[in-house]
C-alpha cells in the first residue's frame, strides 16, 4: 500500500460517504414526501440545510464536553467509513474487520451521549437513556447476524466476506433468515419508526437534540448522512455481495436504505419496553433459525 | 541468592518496615518507595516473562513429610506485576491528602497501609507457589488478608459483607482441601505434577468431583456464578484505594489458580473429554457457560446499582467471566484475550475505582443519585473516568477492546454463537451501565452544594493518570503485553499466539490496534477540524440557560435526570431479577437450621438417661444381630 | 522409678488432709494443693528422660500381675500427667474464696485423673473413673447458680448410668476371661472377640463415652459447661474429656482393634462433629457455643483415632493437645467474655487484646494456615483420604462441611465483637488471672508453630509406643513371652 493510496483513502472514503449519505438523506425525504403525497425537497436541500446550520449566528455551547461529543460523533463515523471497504478502496479497511467496525459504530453514539449529557437537560438524558436501551435491543439480533455471516464466510474481514460472495452466491440467498433479521435490526439501528422513541418530539422535545443548535445540530446532520451510508454499504457487503464497482454497490446501498424508509410510516411508535420486546423476539428468533441452518 | 530470593527479601523487609513505622508521613513515602522497588525487581526478573524461564527460590520448607517451595514462572510474573503496580497506585493515592482525610474521619491509616502490603505479600506468596500445599497456604493467606482489608470500614454492611466473604472463602478452602486430599490419596504427594497423574487414574465420576472441587474453590474467589453474591458488596465496602486494589486484582487470584491447576495440570483437553450430557456439553463447555453467565448476570445487577462503588464492583465480577471464557476456548487467541483481560481489567478498574474515590473525597458521596455535573469542577478526574469506562465497555482504542476483541474472535472461530451473544450481551449491559456512571457523576446538572468542589490534589491525580496512560498505551500497542502472554501460553501448555506490536496476526482477520487507533484519531481530528473551523463561533452559556418548556431554571429547580436511569429497560427486565441465588443461599441456611434444630432438641432431651439406655440397647442389639446373622 | 506412684498417692492424701488442716490454718490448707501439683509437675519433668522408649510398670503391694495393681508408665502417660498437673494449676481457684472442701474435691479430681492415666487394669480404671465422676459432681454442684445444680443433677444421672454400664462391661469381661489386667487380657483377645466380648466393649465405650462427650451420650455437656464457672469448664472440656477418650483408646488398641470397631468410632465421631457444630451454630451465648464446639472437636478426635495404626494415633494425640490448648484457652477467655452475644457487642473496643487472642484461637481451631490447627487438620484429612474405605472419604466431606459451619458461627461472633454501635457500658480491659493464662495459651500456640516438626516427631514416637500392644504386654507381663500364661 503506497503512501498516496493511504492518503487518498483517508480523504476520499469519508468524503464519498458524506456525498452519498447526503443523497440518501434526500432520497429518504423524497420517499416520505411521496408517501405523504407531497413533492418533497429539491436536490440540493440537504446541502442547504448543512450550510444553514453551520452558518447560524447563535451557536449555543454547554461546555467542552458538549463540543467534544459532537467531534466524537462525527469523527467516529469518519473512522468507521475508512474501515468500510468499497470498490477500489479497501487497503486500510483490511486492518479492521467486522468486529472492530461494529465497535466503531458505537463510538459516535457514545460521543453524542456524552455531549448531550453535558447539556444538563433531562430531556436529552432521557433521550440518551432510551437510545442506549434501543441499542441494547437491536444489537442482539444484529450481533447474531454478524456472527452468522462471519461463520458462514469463515472470515471476520469484510473484504473476505465480499470475496466469498462474489465467488459463490450472495449472502441473502444462502442465509435468507439472517438477512431478514439483519434488515429488522437495521430498522432499529437507523432509529426509524416504529423504533424512534428516543427522539419522540412531542414528549421529550426531540430528546438528544434538545440543546443542539447551529453547528451542533449540523454535526448531528452530518452524522446522520454517515449513518445512512454505513448502514446501506454494510448491509450490502454482508448480504448483497458488496460491489465490484461503485455502479454495482450504490444501487444496492440505496435500496437497503430505502426499505426502512418505505415501511417506516406503516407503524406507530413503540414504547421503550415494547421496542425491546419486539426486537428481542422476532428478529432474534429469525436470526437463530438462520444460524441453525448454517451451523 | 537469586533474583527471586532477593525479591522476597525485599518484600519481607517492606512488610516489616510498614508494620513498624508509626510516623504517617514516613510510612506513606516508604511504602510507596517499596512498591517502586518491587516493580524494579520484577523488571529485573523480566526474562521470566519474555523467555518463559522459571526462577526457583533457594528457600524451601520441609514439614511433616512435605516439601514446600516457591518459584516464578511467566504466569506468576504476569500476575505479580499487576499486583504490585495496582498496589503502587493505591499506595500513592492514599499517601497524600486522601490519607489525611481518612485519618480525620477516624480511619486507621497505618492499618490500611499494613492491610495493603499484607495483601500484596500474600498474593506474591500464592503466585510463587511451587506445589499444591504452598498454593493452598498462599491461598488462605490471600483470603485472610483481603478479609482484613474488608473489615477496616466501620459500617455495619461492611462487616456483614466481610463475614459473608469469610464463609464463602472457607467453603472454597474446604473444597480445595478435599481436592488436595484426592491428589494425596492417589499419589501420597502434593506436587503439581501429581495432579495430572491423579487425574488420569480416576474413574469418570471421580474426575467430575475432582475438577468441580478445584473449580468451586477457585470460582468462589473469582466470584463466578453461582458464587458471585459475596464479592461486590465486600469490595465496595472497603476504604477507597483498598477497594481499587481489591477490585483490580484480588479476585483474579482465582483465575491464576484455575490457570495453574485446571489449565496447566489437569489440562483443558482432558476437560473436553469429560462428557456431561449430550455431545455438546462437556466439562470445558460447562465452565465456558459458567463464565458466560458470569458476564451477564453480575453485569445486569451492576446496571441496577445506584452506588458508584458497588456498580464498579459488580462489573468487576462480570468481567471475570470474559477472562475465563477466553481461556476456556482453548485456542491461542481466546486464551490470550482472557489473559490479557486480567491486566486490562486491573488497569481500568483501578483507575475507575480511584476516580470514584476521588469524587467521594471531594463530595462525600458515591451515591449516583446525589451527584452530577462535576465535569466542570473535576475535568481531569472526568478524563480518567472516561478513559476507564471506554476500557471497561471494551470500545476502541482502549485496552479493554483488545482483549474482548480476541475473545470474540475466538468465539467466532470456534463457532459458539450462544456464548458469543452472551458475551455481547454483557458488553452492551456494561455500556449502558458505565454511561449511567459517568452521566450521573460528571454530566448533567451540577448541584448547588458541589459548586465549590475542586479538582483533587496531585498525589491522587498522578496514580489515576498513570493508570489511564496504561489503559491507553496497552490498547494502542498491545504488542507490549503480548510477549508476556505468549510466554504464559507456552508455560501452561496453551497454543501460542502470534503477535506484533499492534496486535494479533490471524488468518482471515487479525487486529492491528496502531492502525485502528490511528484511524479513529484521524477521524476525530477531521471531526475537530470540521467542528472548530467551519461554522460560526459557539457561545458558552450557563447550565440554567436551558430549554425548559417555556419555564425558567434556577438553582432551586432540580433539572437532572439520574434516578432509575433506564426505566424502559427495567420495566421489561425488572421482573427477571428474582434474587434466585439469594434464595438459594437462604434455602441452604434454612435447611441447616432445620437439621441443627433437630440436633439441638436431642441435646436438650428431657430424658438423657433414657437416651443413654436406648443407645446401649440399640448397640447391644445390633451386635447381637450381627453375630447371629454371621453365625447362621 | 517407683516414686511415680506419688502421682496418685500425694493428691489423694492431700485431699483428705486439707479439711483437717483447714481447721487449724486456712492458709496452709490453701497452699497444700498448689504445692503438691508443682511437686508433681517437677517429678514428671525430671523423670521424663529416665523413662525409656518401652515404658515400665509399677507393681503395687508386691503382687505380680495379673493379680496385683499395676501402673504402666510411658511417655504418653507422663505427658498426660504433666498436662493434668499443669491444667489444674491453671484452673486452681486462687483468688476467690472457696471452702476447703472444694480444694479437696480438686485434689480428688487430680488423683483420679492420674490414676486413670496410669492404671493398667480395668477394675482400677473403673475405680478412678468413678472417683473422677464423684469429684466432678461435687465441683459442679458447688456452683452458686441454680442452673448449675440442675445441670449437675442431669450430669449425675447420665454419668451414673454410664458408670453402671462400664461396670457391667468390665464384669462381662471378667466372667469371660477371669482377669482384668489389660496386658493379660491382650494376650487372649480371641476369647474376647465374640458376642459377649463385643457387647462388653460396647458397654465400656458407652460408659466412658459419657465423659468423652461422645455423640448421643453427651446430652449433659451443654448444660454443665454453660452454667459452671469457666475455669472449671476449661478443665472439663479441655482435659477430663480427653482422659475418658484415652481410656476408650487404651481398651480399643489393646483388646478390640478390629476394623468394624474403628468404623463405629468413625461414625460416632462424624455424628459428633456434625451435631456439635450445627447446634453451636444456633447457640446464642458464648459458653454454650464453646461447649458444643467442644463436642464437635471431640468427635474429630474420635475420627482421628478411627484411622488404624500409628498415624491415626499420633494425629489424634496432636488434636487432643491442640484442643486442650485452644478450647482451654477459649474457655479461659470466656471467663471475661461470657454471656449472650448481644452483651459482647463492640467488645473489641473494650479489650483489643482479648479479641486478638480470641481470633488467634478460632483461626487455629478452624485450621487456617499457618496455625498448628491447620497442620493437624491437613494431616487428618490427607490420611483419611488415604484409607481404602469410602466411609472414611465421606468423613472428609463431613469434616469440611462442619468447618464451614464452624467458621459461620465463629465469625458471626467476631462480627458482634467488632460492632461499634451501642457499646453501652465500656468496661475497662479485663485484668484477671484467667486472662493472663489465656494469653499464655495463645503464646504457647504461636510458639509451637516454630516447632511443628519436633513436636510431630515426638508425638509419632509416642504413638508408635502406644500403638504397639507387644511393648505393653512385655513390660507388664515379662513372663508372658518367655513362659506363657502365668
Amino acid at each position: 500500500m503506497s503512501f498516496v493510496e493511504i492518503i487518498s483513502e483517508l480523504v476520499l472514503m469519508p468524503l464519498i460517504a458524506f456525498v452519498v449519505g447526503l443523497m440518501m438523506v434526500l432520497m429518504m425525504r423524497k420517499i416520505s414526501a411521496r408517501l405523504q403525497r407531497r413533492i418533497g425537497p429539491p436536490f440540493f436541500q440537504p446541502i442547504y440545510d448543512i450550510v444553514k446550520l453551520y452558518g447560524k449566528d447563535t451557536q449555543v455551547s454547554h461546555g467542552l464536553i458538549h463540543d467534544i461529543g459532537i467531534v466524537m460523533a462525527v469523527g467516529g463515523y469518519i473512522g468507521a467509513e475508512i474501515l468500510l471497504p468499497v470498490p477500489g478502496m479497501e487497503g486500510i479497511a483490511d486492518k479492521g474487520g467486522i468486529i472492530t467496525l461494529s465497535y466503531f459504530l458505537m463510538i459516535p453514539s457514545l460521543g453524542m451521549a456524552l455531549g448531550v449529557g453535558q447539556c444538563a437537560n433531562p430531556n436529552g438524558s432521557i433521550g440518551i437513556s432510551r437510545a442506549l436501551t434501543a441499542m441494547l435491543a437491536y444489537d442482539i439480533p444484529f450481533i447474531i447476524v454478524v456472527f452468522g455471516a462471519a461463520w458462514h464466510y469463515e472470515s471476520t474481514s469484510l473484504i473476505g466476506m465480499i470475496e466469498y460472495q462474489q465467488a459463490n452466491a450472495w449472502g441473502i440467498i444462502e442465509m435468507p433468515f439472517l438477512a431478514i433479521a439483519g434488515l429488522f435490526a437495521l430498522q432499529g439501528m437507523l432509529g426509524k419508526q416504529p423504533f424512534e422513541i428516543y427522539i419522540a418530539p412531542a414528549e421529550i422535545a426531540t430528546g438528544p437534540m434538545v440543546e443542539m443548535s447551529g453547528k451542533y445540530m449540523g454535526g448531528l446532520f452530518v452524522m446522520q448522512t454517515f449513518q445512512l451510508y454505513t448502514a446501506g454499504v454494510l448491509y450490502a457487503s454482508l448480504f448483497l455481495g458488496g460491489g465490484e464497482s461503485w455502479l454495482d454497490l450504490l444501487p444496492k446501498a440505496f435500496l437497503v436504505v430505502a426499505i426502512p424508509m418505505s415501511i417506516a410510516f406503516l407503524f406507530p411508535r413503540y414504547k421503550t419496553e415494547d421496542l425491546i420486546r419486539i426486537l428481542w423476539k422476532w428478529p432474534v428468533m429469525l436470526a437463530l433459525i438462520g444460524l441453525a441452518f448454517i451451523l | 541468592m537469586n533474583l527471586l530470593d532477593q525479591f522476597f527479601v525485599i518484600v519481607a523487609v517492606a512488610l516489616i518496615s510498614i508494620a513498624m513505622l508509626r510516623n504517617i508521613k514516613v510510612n506513606s513515602i516508604v511504602s510507596t518507595l517499596w512498591y517502586v522497588l518491587m516493580v524494579v525487581m520484577l523488571a529485573r526478573m523480566s526474562s521470566v516473562a519474555y523467555n518463559a524461564d522459571t526462577i526457583t527460590s533457594a528457600f524451601s520448607i520441609e514439614l511433616l513429610g512435605f516439601r514446600m517451595y516457591w518459584k516464578f514462572t511467566a504466569l506468576s510474573w504476569f500476575f505479580s506485576i499487576i499486583t504490585v503496580v495496582s498496589a503502587l497506585a493505591s499506595s500513592l493515592f492514599m499517601s497524600g491528602d486522601w490519607g489525611k482525610q481518612y485519618r480525620q474521619q477516624g480511619g486507621n491509616y497505618g492499618l490500611l497501609q499494613l492491610a495493603l502490603i499484607l495483601n500484596v505479600v500474600s498474593m506474591l506468596i500464592l503466585l510463587a507457589s511451587g506445589d499444591l500445599l504452598s498454593l493452598f497456604i498462599g491461598w488462605e493467606f490471600v483470603s485472610w488478608a483481603s478479609f482484613l482489608m474488608m473489615v477496616l470500614m466501620p459500617s455495619k454492611t461492611a462487616k456483614k459483607a466481610a463475614v459473608k466473604y469469610v464463609i464463602y472463602a472457607i467453603v472454597g478452602a474446604m473444597a480445595l482441601l478435599a481436592a488436595l486430599a484426592m491428589v494425596y490419596a492417589s499419589s501420597g504427594s502434593l506436587d503439581f505434577t501429581q495432579i495430572t497423574d491423579a487425574f488420569i487414574q480416576m474413574t469418570d465420576n471421580m474426575k467430575f468431583g475432582f475438577v468441580l472441587l478445584f473449580f468451586i474453590g477457585f470460582a468462589i474467589k473469582m466470584g463466578l456464578l453461582p458464587f458471585h453474591l459475596w464479592q461486590a458488596v465486600a469490595y465496595a465496602e472497603t476504604p477507597g484505594p483498598g477497594a481499587a486494589f481489591l477490585g483490580a486484582i484480588s479476585s483474579r487470584m482465582g483465575l491464576f489458580t484455575i490457570l495453574v491447576v485446571i489449565v496447566q495440570f489437569i489440562g483443558l483437553g482432558n476437560l473436553e473429554e469429560m462428557n456431561i450430557a449430550l455431545p455438546y456439553l462437556n466439562m470445558k463447555s460447562l465452565l465456558a457457560w459458567i463464565a458466560a453467565l458470569t458476564t451477564i448476570i453480575p453485569t445486569y445487577i451492576a446496571l441496577q446499582q445506584h452506588d458508584a462503588k458497588r456498580l464498579l464492583a459488580w462489573h468487576g465480577v462480570g468481567q471475570g467471566g470474559y477472562m475465563l471464557l477466553g481461556i476456556m476456548m482453548y485456542d491461542s487467541i481466546g486464551s490470550a484475550g482472557g489473559l490479557m483481560h486480567v491486566l486490562n481489567h486491573a488497569s481500568y478498574q483501578a483507575a475507575l475505582f480511584l476516580t470514584v474515590v476521588a469524587v467521594v473525597y471531594r463530595t462525600g458521596t458515591s451515591d449516583l443519585n446525589k451527584l452530577g455535573g462535576l465535569v466542570t469542577q473535576m475535568p481531569l478526574t472526568f478524563l480518567v473516568m472516561l478513559i476507564g469506562i471506554i476500557g471497561l465497555a471494551g470500545l476502541p482504542p482502549m485496552n479493554g477492546f483488545v482483549s474482548k476483541w480476541m475473545v470474540y474472535r475466538s468465539l467466532l472461530v470456534n463457532g459458539e454463537p450462544l456464548l458469543f451473544v452472551a458475551a455481547v450481551l454483557g458488553t452492551l449491559g456494561t455500556i449502558l451501565s458505565v454511561y449511567k456512571l459517568i452521566h450521573n457523576t460528571f454530566l448533567g446538572q451540577l448541584r448547588v452544594e458541589h459548586q465549590q468542589v475542586r479538582e483533587v490534589p496531585w498525589s491522587m491525580m498522578v496514580p489515576m493518570l498513570g493508570l489511564s496512560v496504561i489503559v491507553f498505551i496497552t490498547g494502542f500497542m498491545p504488542g507490549l503485553i503480548l510477549p508476556w502472554i505468549a510466554s504464559i501460553q507456552e508455560t501452561i501448555g496453551l497454543p501460542v499466539v502470534t503477535y506484533h506490536l499492534g496486535g494479533i496476526e490471524y488468518a482471515k482477520g487479525g487486529l492491528d490496534m496502531i492502525w485502528v487507533s490511528g484511524i479513529l484519531f484521524y477521524g476525530f481530528g477531521v471531526g475537530a477540524l470540521i467542528f472548530y473551523f467551519l461554522g460560526g463561533k459557539a457561545k458558552r452559556i450557563h447550565q440554567y440557560d436551558n430549554y425548559a418548556g417555556g419555564h425558567f431554571l434556577s438553582s432551586e429547580v432540580k433539572y437532572h435526570y439520574s434516578n432509575n436511569f433506564y426505566p424502559g429497560l427495567m420495566h421489561l427486565i425488572g421482573n427477571w431479577y428474582r434474587g434466585s441465588f439469594k434464595w438459594m443461599e437462604n434455602v441452604i441456611v434454612s435447611a441447616l437450621s432445620f437439621v441443627s434444630k433437630l440436633f439441638e432438641n436431642m441435646y436438650r432431651s428431657r430424658q438423657p438417661v433414657m437416651l443413654l439406655v436406648l443407645v446401649a440397647v440399640v448397640a447391644l442389639f445390633s451386635i447381637y444381630k450381627n453375630y447371629s446373622g454371621a453365625g447362621s | 522409678m517407683n516414686h511415680l506412684i506419688l502421682l496418685v498417692v500425694l493428691p489423694l492424701l492431700s485431699a483428705f488432709i486439707i479439711p483437717v488442716v483447714a481447721k487449724h490454718s486456712l492458709t496452709i490448707s490453701r497452699l497444700i494443693g498448689p504445692v503438691v501439683l508443682v511437686f508433681i509437675l517437677a517429678l514428671v519433668v525430671l523423670s521424663w528422660n529416665s523413662v525409656g522408649s518401652n515404658g515400665f510398670a509399677i507393681f503395687l503391694g508386691g503382687f505380680l500381675p495379673p493379680v496385683g495393681i499395676v501402673f504402666y508408665i510411658d511417655h504418653f502417660s507422663l505427658m498426660l500427667s504433666g498436662l493434668i498437673a499443669g491444667m489444674l494449676l491453671i484452673v486452681w481457684p486462687w483468688n476467690s474464696y472457696v471452702a476447703p472442701r472444694q480444694y479437696s474435691l480438686y485434689m480428688l479430681l487430680t488423683a483420679a485423673s492420674f490414676g486413670l492415666v496410669l492404671s493398667a487394669d480395668l477394675f482400677n480404671l473403673y475405680v478412678f473413673y468413678e472417683l473422677l465422676a464423684v469429684a466432678t459432681y461435687g465441683l459442679i454442684a458447688r456452683q452458686k447458680n441454680p442452673a448449675a445444680a440442675v445441670a449437675a443433677l442431669r450430669y449425675l444421672f447420665v454419668s451414673a448410668t454410664g458408670s453402671a454400664m462400664l461396670l457391667l462391661g468390665i464384669a462381662i469381661i471378667y466372667t469371660l476371661t477371669g482377669t482384668l489386667n489389660i496386658a493379660h487380657l491382650a494376650t487372649m483377645t480371641d476369647q474376647l472377640h465374640g458376642l459377649a466380648g463385643l457387647s462388653a466393649f460396647a458397654l465400656i465405650v458407652i460408659g466412658a463415652g459419657v465423659k468423652a462427650e461422645m455423640f448421643l451420650l453427651n446430652t449433659w455437656v451443654p448444660e454443665v459447661y454453660s452454667t459452671i464457672e469457666t475455669p472449671l469448664a476449661a478443665l472439663l472440656a479441655g482435659l477430663i474429656s480427653k482422659l475418658a477418650t484415652v481410656l476408650i483408646i487404651r481398651v480399643l488398641l489393646m483388646l478390640f482393634q478390629q476394623s468394624e470397631v474403628l468404623q463405629m468410632l468413625l461414625v460416632v465421631g462424624v455424628f459428633g462433629v456434625i451435631s456439635g457444630e450445627m447446634v453451636a451454630w444456633r447457640a446464642k451465648d458464648m459458653l454454650r457455643m464453646l461447649s458444643f464446639s467442644s463436642i464437635a472437636q471431640l468427635g474429630m478426635i474420635f475420627i482421628a483415632f478411627s484411622i488404624a495404626g500409628e498415624v491415626g494415633l499420633w494425629i489424634g494425640l496432636a488434636m487432643m493437645l491442640h484442643h486442650l490448648l485452644v478450647k482451654g484457652g477459649l474457655f479461659l477467655l470466656a471467663d471475661k467474655m461470657q454471656g449472650s452475644f448481644d452483651n459482647l457487642r463492640g467488645y473489641a473496643k473494650r479489650s483489643a487484646m482479648a479479641v486478638a487472642i480470641f481470633i488467634i484461637f478460632i483461626l487455629s481451631l478452624l485450621g487456617i494456615p499457618p496455625f498448628p490447627g491447620f497442620w493437624i487438620k491437613l494431616m487428618l484429612i490427607l490420611n483419611l483420604a488415604e484409607q481404602n474405605n469410602t466411609l472414611y472419604h465421606y468423613a472428609i466431606g463431613f469434616i469440611l462441611l462442619a468447618t464451614v459451619i464452624e467458621a459461620a458461627y465463629l465469625f458471626k461472633l467476631v462480627r458482634y465483637l467488632f460492632q461499634d454501635e451501642e457499646a453501652a457500658t465500656i468496661v475497662s480491659t479485663p485484668k484477671s488471672l484467667t486472662f493472663w493464662y489465656a494469653q499464655i495459651f495463645a503464646l504457647v500456640l504461636l510458639v509451637s508453630l516454630a516447632f511443628i516438626s519436633p513436636i510431630s516427631n515426638r508425638l509419632k514416637d509416642m504413638a508408635s509406643q502406644v500403638a504397639n500392644p507387644d511393648i505393653y504386654i512385655n513390660t507388664i507381663l515379662p513372663s508372658h513371652l518367655s513362659g506363657g500364661n502365668p
